[in-house]
C-alpha cells in the first residue's frame, strides 16, 4: 500500500510539473505579445517606451529558458509573482479564495455521491421498468442543461419567487454557521446536478455488468438475502469503476464551479479568475490556473487512493 | 432497418430540421437582430414578436435562431477540426508506435489534466474574446479526446490480419492507415464527434455567459442568458427561451449519441436486467409432492425464453438420489449437465427457464418442487440444505472481500453466531480442506489465493453447513482426484447423529467420477 501511494505521489508531481510547463509553453508560443497586447486599448499601437517597461517588470525581455527557470523555482516556494492591476502578491489572495473552492467541490462530490449512487443502483434493478425509464429521463436532462440555467433558475425560484434563500453571497462559517449552510446549499447543488447525472448512468451500468458476475451467482447460493447481495456483492464491487469515472469528471465539475461562483458571487478561485481574465492580468490568470490544476491533480490522486481501498487488486497490479 | 436504427434515423431527422433554422436564417423573413424599439422592452409574444422583445426592444426569437448559429459555428468548427487533428494524431501514434506515439498520443494527454473551461480561459486571456478564438481553445480542448479514441483503435486495428497482409504485400503504411484503419475507426469517431459538439455548445455558452465569448451585440444563447439575468424579475420569460434552446439541443445531441452507440454496438445481454431482483409471483405446484427420499428430478427441462416461443435447451432429465448416495452426471460439454444443477437451485442465468417437470427435494419443511420456487423461498435452503461447488473458483469468488469474511458470510445467515465464533469454525474448515496456514488465509483475497486453494476455499463455502445436498460442478478442475475424494469424506461438522449427505457431481471427465 505505501509504495502504491508512494508511486502515485511521484506521478502526480509529475502531472504538476507538466501542467506547469504547458501553461508557460502557451503563454509563450502564442503569436502576440503579452506586454503588447495588454497596453493595446482600442486600435491605437501602444506607446513602445511603456511596452518596454512592462516587458522589463513582467520579466519577458530575458532569454526564454531563464524565464523558465525563475518560473518554475518560484512556483516550488509557491510564489505566483504580483497583480499587474494593483501590484498585490496573488499567493495570500489564492490561499483565502481556495478553501472556499474546495468546500464547493467536495460538497458536490458528496450531494452527487449520496444522490448517484442510490439511483444508479436502483435503475439497475429495476432495468426495463418504469422507475428505470424515470430515472434515466431526468439524469439526460441534468445532464444536458448548463449549470449556469440550473443556477439562474435555481436563484428565480428559491430566491426572487419564494424568498427562501438569499441570492447568493458569502459568509464565512465562523461568522454564522447556519448561514453559511444556506448559502453553500444552492451553488453546492447546482455543481452536484450535472454530475449526479453522472453517477446515476455510470453506477447503473457499472451495477448492471457486477449483476451479470459469477460471484453474485455464489453470493445467492449461499442463501443471502437480496439487500446484503445488493450492498455486499453488487454495489461494493459496482463502486470501483464508478469511482475512476468520479475522477475523470473533476474536470467538468472544477469548470462548472468557475459559472457557479460567478452565478451566485461565491467568493472563491473561479470568480477571481473570471475578473482576471476580463482584465488580461497575466500573473494572475495564470497562479489561478495553475492552483486550480494543482487542485485537479491532488483530487486525482485522492481518487487513486480511494480506488486501492476498494479494490485490493490494484495495489499489486501497478 | 432495426429498432434502434429506425430510432436514431427519426433523431437525426428532428436534428436536421431544426439545424435547419438557423442555417437558413438569412433567408428566412425574420426581424433584424439589433434593431431595437426602446418603447416594446420586454414586450410579451406578440403576433409580429412570437416569443417577446429582450431589454432593448429586440425581437428575441430571432436571436435565438441567430444565436444558434454562433453555438453551432464553434461548437461544429471546433469538434472538426479536433476530429481531424485528433485522427491524424491517433493513428501515427496507433500504427508506428514508438518515438511517434510519445510525440503524437502521450503529449496531447497533458491537456487533459488541466480542467477544459481552464485551458478555454487561458487561450482567451492571449487571444482576446471571440467567436475564432473559441473555436482555437476548444479545438485545443477536444483533440486529446480524439487522439485517445483513434489510437486505441487503431491499436486494436492494427493487429487484425488483413492490415499484415497489406503490410507483407509492401502497400505504404499511409496508403494502409488510409484504406484499411480509416474506415474502421469511424464508429467510435462518430460517437466522439456528437459528444464533442455537445460539450462545445455548453462550453461556448457558459464563456459567453461569463462574458469571455461571444461579443455582443452579436447574438448567443449564452449571452442572452447573462441579460435576461439581470432582468429576470421584469421578464422571465426572456431567460425561458435560450434556456430552453439550449439545454434542448444539448439533449438532443445526446439522445442521438445514445442512440449511435445503440446501433454500433448492440447489447447482447437481454435487457431488463436480473430476474431474481424482480418480485416473484409464488407458484402452487402443479402436481402433488410424491414421496421423495431426498431427490427426485422428473423430466425437467430448461430452454431459452426468445420474444415469443421457447427454445428447448434439455429434455425432459429424470434420476434419483437417496441421502448418503453420490451420484455422477455425465455427458460430453455442452448437453446441460451445469444447466441441470443449476435449474436446481433456482440460479438459472437471465432469459434461461425451467420449461417443464419438477425437481423434489426433501427439505427440512417437506418436500418442495426446485423448479418453482421463488427467489426468497430458496435463500433458507440454498447454502444451508443444497449447495454447489461452482466450476470457475477465481470468478465465482468475490474479488474485493476477504476468504474469511466470505465464509463467515455464508455460516453466519444461516446459524447466527458472534464473527468470532463463525470465524472460529472457518478455520477449522480451511484446514479440514487442506489449506495449510488457515489462521492466516482467511484474511486473504481471493486474488492471493493459488487456483487449487481457491477451489478448496470454494468446496468449504458448500459444506459450510453440512448441507443434505451437495451439487458439484466440475470441483476436479484444479484439484487432483485424491484431494477431492478426501473432501467428499468430509464429516458433517454440526448436527449430532451424523447426516448421510449426498451429492450430485458433475466431473470435468468420467475417469475420476467417485464412487
Amino acid at each position: 500500500m505505501l509504495r502504491y501511494v508512494a508511486l502515485r505521489v511521484l506521478i502526480a508531481l509529475v502531472l504538476v510539473w507538466l501542467v506547469s510547463t504547458l501553461v508557460f509553453l502557451v503563454l509563450h508560443l502564442v503569436p502576440g505579445d503579452p506586454a503588447e497586447l495588454l497596453l493595446s486599448a482600442g486600435n491605437s499601437a501602444p506607446d513602445p517606451v511603456a511596452v518596454a517597461e512592462l516587458r522589463a517588470q513582467m520579466g519577458l525581455d530575458r532569454p526564454v529558458l531563464a524565464q523558465y527557470a525563475s518560473y518554475i523555482a518560484d512556483l516550488t516556494h509557491l510564489d505566483f509573482g504580483v497583480s499587474l492591476r494593483d501590484q498585490n502578491p496573488i499567493a495570500p489572495e489564492l490561499a483565502l479564495r481556495l478553501p472556499r473552492t474546495l468546500e464547493l467541490i467536495l460538497a458536490a462530490a458528496v450531494i452527487a455521491c449520496l444522490i448517484g449512487v442510490p439511483l444508479g443502483t436502483l435503475a439497475a434493478m429495476r432495468d426495463g421498468g418504469w422507475s428505470e425509464k424515470f430515472v434515466s429521463l431526468l439524469a439526460s436532462a441534468a445532464l444536458s442543461t448548463p449549470v449556469f440555467v440550473v443556477g439562474t433558475t435555481m436563484i428565480l425560484v428559491f430566491a426572487q419567487w419564494l424568498g427562501w434563500i438569499s441570492a447568493g453571497g458569502y459568509v464565512p462559517l465562523a461568522e454564522d454557521p447556519l448561514r453559511h449552510l444556506s448559502l453553500l446549499a444552492m451553488p453546492a447543488a447546482t455543481i452536484a446536478l450535472p454530475l449526479t447525472a453522472v453517477m446515476i448512468r455510470m453506477t447503473r451500468a457499472s451495477v448492471l455488468e457486477v449483476l451479470e458476475k459469477d460471484h453474485v451467482r455464489t453470493a445467492r447460493a449461499k442463501g443471502l438475502a437480496r439487500g446484503p447481495i445488493i450492498r455486499r456483492h453488487v454495489v461494493r464491487n459496482a463502486l470501483v469503476p464508478v469511482i475512476t469515472v468520479l475522477g475523470l469528471e473533476m474536470g467538468t465539475l472544477i469548470g462548472g464551479t468557475v459559472l457557479v461562483e460567478y452565478v451566485f458571487n461565491w467568493p472563491g478561485l473561479s470568480g477571481y479568475l473570471v475578473r482576471a481574465v476580463e482584465a488580461r492580468d497575466y500573473p494572475e490568470v495564470v497562479g489561478i490556473v495553475l492552483v486550480i490544476s494543482f487542485l485537479f491533480v491532488l483530487l486525482n490522486l485522492l481518487i487513486d487512493i480511494t480506488y486501492a481501498v476498494l479494490d485490493p487488486r490494484v495495489k499489486l497490479a501497478k | 432497418m432495426t429498432r434502434a436504427e429506425r430510432s436514431l434515423y427519426i433523431w437525426l431527422g428532428v436534428a436536421a430540421i431544426l439545424i435547419a433554422f438557423p442555417i437558413l436564417a438569412p433567408v428566412l423573413p425574420l426581424q433584424p437582430t439589433i434593431g431595437m424599439d426602446i418603447p416594446n422592452r420586454f414586450a410579451g409574444p406578440s403576433a409580429a414578436n412570437w416569443l417577446g422583445n429582450d431589454e432593448y426592444g429586440r425581437d428575441v426569437l430571432s436571436r435565438i435562431i441567430w444565436g444558434a448559429r454562433a453555438s453551432l459555428a464553434v461548437a461544429f468548427g471546433s469538434a472538426f477540426c479536433a476530429a481531424v487533428i485528433g485522427t491524424i494524431l491517433g493513428l501515427l501514434g496507433g500504427y508506428f508506435r514508438g518515438i511517434t506515439e510519445i510525440l503524437a498520443v502521450r503529449s496531447t494527454e497533458i491537456v487533459i489534466c488541466l480542467p477544459p473551461l481552464l485551458l478555454a480561459m487561458l487561450v482567451i486571456t492571449i487571444l482576446g474574446a471571440g467567436v475564432l478564438t473559441l473555436t482555437v481553445a476548444l479545438t485545443i480542448l477536444f483533440v486529446p479526446n480524439y487522439t485517445r479514441v483513434v489510437y486505441a483503435a487503431t491499436l486494436q486495428t492494427g493487429g487484425l490480419d488483413f492490415v499484415k497482409a497489406q503490410e507483407a504485400m509492401g502497400t505504404h503504411p499511409l496508403k494502409i492507415l488510409a484504406r484499411t484503419v480509416l474506415p474502421n475507426i469511424v464508429p467510435p469517431l462518430l460517437v466522439q464527434f456528437s459528444l464533442t459538439v455537445a460539450s462545445g455548445i455548453l462550453l461556448e455558452s457558459g464563456l459567453s455567459f461569463l462574458g469571455l465569448g461571444v461579443v455582443p451585440p452579436a447574438p448567443s444563447w449564452g449571452l442572452m442568458i447573462r441579460a435576461a439575468r439581470a432582468a429576470m424579475d421584469q421578464q422571465p420569460l426572456l431567460l425561458l427561451w435560450p434556456s430552453l434552446s439550449l439545454a434542448g439541443t444539448v439533449l438532443l445531441l445526446n439522445v442521438i449519441c445514445d442512440r449511435l452507440q445503440d446501433v454500433l454496438s448492440p447489447k447482447t445481454a437481454a435487457r431488463g436486467g436480473a430476474a431474481w431482483l424482480r418480485r416473484q409471483i409464488k407458484r402452487t405446484p402443479d402436481a402433488p409432492a410424491p414421496d421423495v427420499p431426498l431427490l427426485k428430478i422428473e423430466n425437467l427441462s430448461v430452454g431459452v425464453d426468445l420474444d415469443h416461443a421457447s427454445l428447448g435447451l434439455t429434455k425432459e432429465i429424470a434420476f434419483e438420489i437417496k441421502p448418503g448416495e453420490t451420484m455422477a452426471l455425465v455427458g460430453e460439454s455442452g448437453s446441460g449437465k451445469t444447466l441441470t444443477g443449476l435449474a436446481m437451485t433456482g440460479l438459472l442465468p437471465n432469459a434461461l427457464s425451467v420449461t417443464g417437470g419438477h425437481a423434489w427435494f426433501r427439505s427440512s419443511g417437506g418436500a418442495v418442487d426446485l423448479a418453482h420456487l421463488t427467489e426468497d423461498e430458496f435463500g433458507p435452503l440454498r447454502g444451508n440444505e443444497i449447495s454447489m461447488v461452482f466450476q470457475d473458483a477465481a470468478a465465482a469468488l468475490n474479488p474485493v472481500h476477504r476468504i474469511g469474511d466470505q465464509l463467515c458470510e455464508i455460516i453466519q445467515r444461516h446459524r447466527p453466531m458472534p464473527k468470532a465464533e463463525a470465524e472460529a469454525e472457518v478455520v477449522e474448515l480451511l484446514r479440514k480442506v487442506g489449506i495449510p496456514d488457515p489462521e492466516r488465509r482467511i484474511r486473504a483475497y481471493p486474488f492471493e489465493l493459488s487456483g487449487g486453494q481457491r477451489q478448496r476455499a470454494m468446496i468449504a463455502m458448500a459444506v459450510a453447513n453440512a448441507p443434505k445436498l451437495l451439487i458439484a460442478d466440475e470441483p476436479t478442475t484444479a484439484l487432483d482426484p485424491t484431494i477431492q475424494a478426501q473432501i467428499l469424506r468430509l464429516p458433517p461438522p454440526r448436527r449430532a447423529g451424523g447426516r448421510g449427505r449426498a451429492c450430485g457431481c458433475i466431473p470435468r471427465s468420467a475417469s475420476p467420477a467417485p464412487r
